[in-house]
């Protein structure tokens, strides 16, 4: 196991899960979001090419009200 | 029966769209999503402001808000609120162009918290770079001059000055300098945002030449949003007509407005 941040929250996951395999494991169900590994952009696109490491800050966001 | 005038044209472009309303509407801090949905629809605006935040895993919160907006038929601009720094303000951009699927951006890159003023350095790399990703940035900046030419130096088609603080209802703090602006740089789309209260703010800003207003708190704050809405749109719509039509000159001395030909008897002696 490793332990990772997401939205700021510390998480224990499985080595070697890809971008795509963390959402699944964290059962996100919104359906538009985009992900930035330690403050850099990952493309959907990336997303199986893309193993988390231990330590990493992943932050998932999606829309809300904005002025 | 009266004859309403409609501005030149009645349509203007912006990023790359023809649009009819000069108004920019935010989506924020409505009392509820029924009352901002009739309030943005009620405003006639064509532009509709959202944001990206951090989503709790689950339920899928944010489907609703968004599916709201996307139903609404408009544009999207997405911001980068809360962004303090170019690289900051450069993934968020990113991000939101995959979620809403635009190219257009509201860079915003907040240098002091106290004022939320925009960090002109920070604002301009961040323009730069965004730029050449391909992306229509919106730039909210404050009313200084030279900052605007460095915006409009690194390709910005938009510029956004400050009416004042975010938030503040305080209107036109400097109206000299966003026309100082206007006069500069009249091939540029030019947009005051943040600082308007009320109406008469809007036909303010409208009145110097500014091609349209993005204000969200004034109505969303209002006591009746959706009315507000309707109030605003008339202003955007009035003070452009008023641009149109030329204002007169200030005068330093009084100027009889009714003719002095005809004056009945009693003036005789005077």
């Amino acid at each position: 196991m490793i332990k990772v941040s997401v939205n700021g929250e510390i998480k224990e996951i499985s080595e070697n899960l890809n971008i795509k395999e963390l959402i699944e494991a964290l059962d996100y169900r919104t359906k538009g979001f985009a992900v930035a590994i330690n403050t850099t952009f990952v493309a959907i696109d990336s997303y199986e090419e893309t193993t988390i490491n231990n330590g990493d800050m992943i932050d998932i966001l999606a829309p809300v009200q904005g002025g | 029966m009266t004859k309403h005038m409609q501005t030149d044209n009645n349509t203007w472009e912006i990023g790359g769209k023809t649009l009819s309303s000069r108004l920019l509407i935010g989506s924020a801090l409505y009392p509820s999503p029924a009352n901002m949905e009739e309030a943005i629809q009620t405003s006639g605006a064509q532009i509709v402001t959202v944001a990206l935040r951090r989503q709790a895993a689950g339920e899928g919160a944010g489907n609703d808000f968004w599916n709201i907006i996307k139903s609404l038929g408009i544009e999207v601009l997405p911001n980068t609120a809360g962004c303090h720094s170019a690289k900051e303000a450069i993934t968020t951009a990113q991000m939101a162009r995959e979620v809403f699927g635009t190219n257009w951006i509201k860079l915003e890159v907040i240098g002091d918290q106290y004022n939320l003023q925009p960090d002109p350095f920070e604002t301009v790399k961040a323009a730069e770079v965004l730029i050449k990703e391909g992306f229509e940035v919106f730039p909210y900046t404050t009313d200084d001059l030279v900052v605007a030419k460095r915006l409009a130096d690194v390709g910005c088609k938009i510029i956004m000055p400050w009416g004042s603080m975010i938030g503040s209802g305080k209107g036109l703090m400097n109206p000299d300098n966003l026309l100082a602006i206007r006069k500069q740089f009249p091939e540029l789309k030019l947009i005051v945002d943040a600082g308007i209260g009320k109406p008469s703010h809007a036909v303010q800003a409208m009145e110097l030449g500014y091609d349209a207003v993005l204000l969200n708190s004034a109505i969303a704050l209002a006591h009746d949003p959706v009315k507000m809405a309707d109030a605003f749109k008339y202003a955007v719509e009035a003070g452009r007509l008023g641009y149109e039509s030329g204002v007169m000159q200030k005068r330093e001395f009084a100027s009889a407005s009714t003719p002095t030909v005809g004056r009945p008897f009693w003036h005789q002696n005077t």
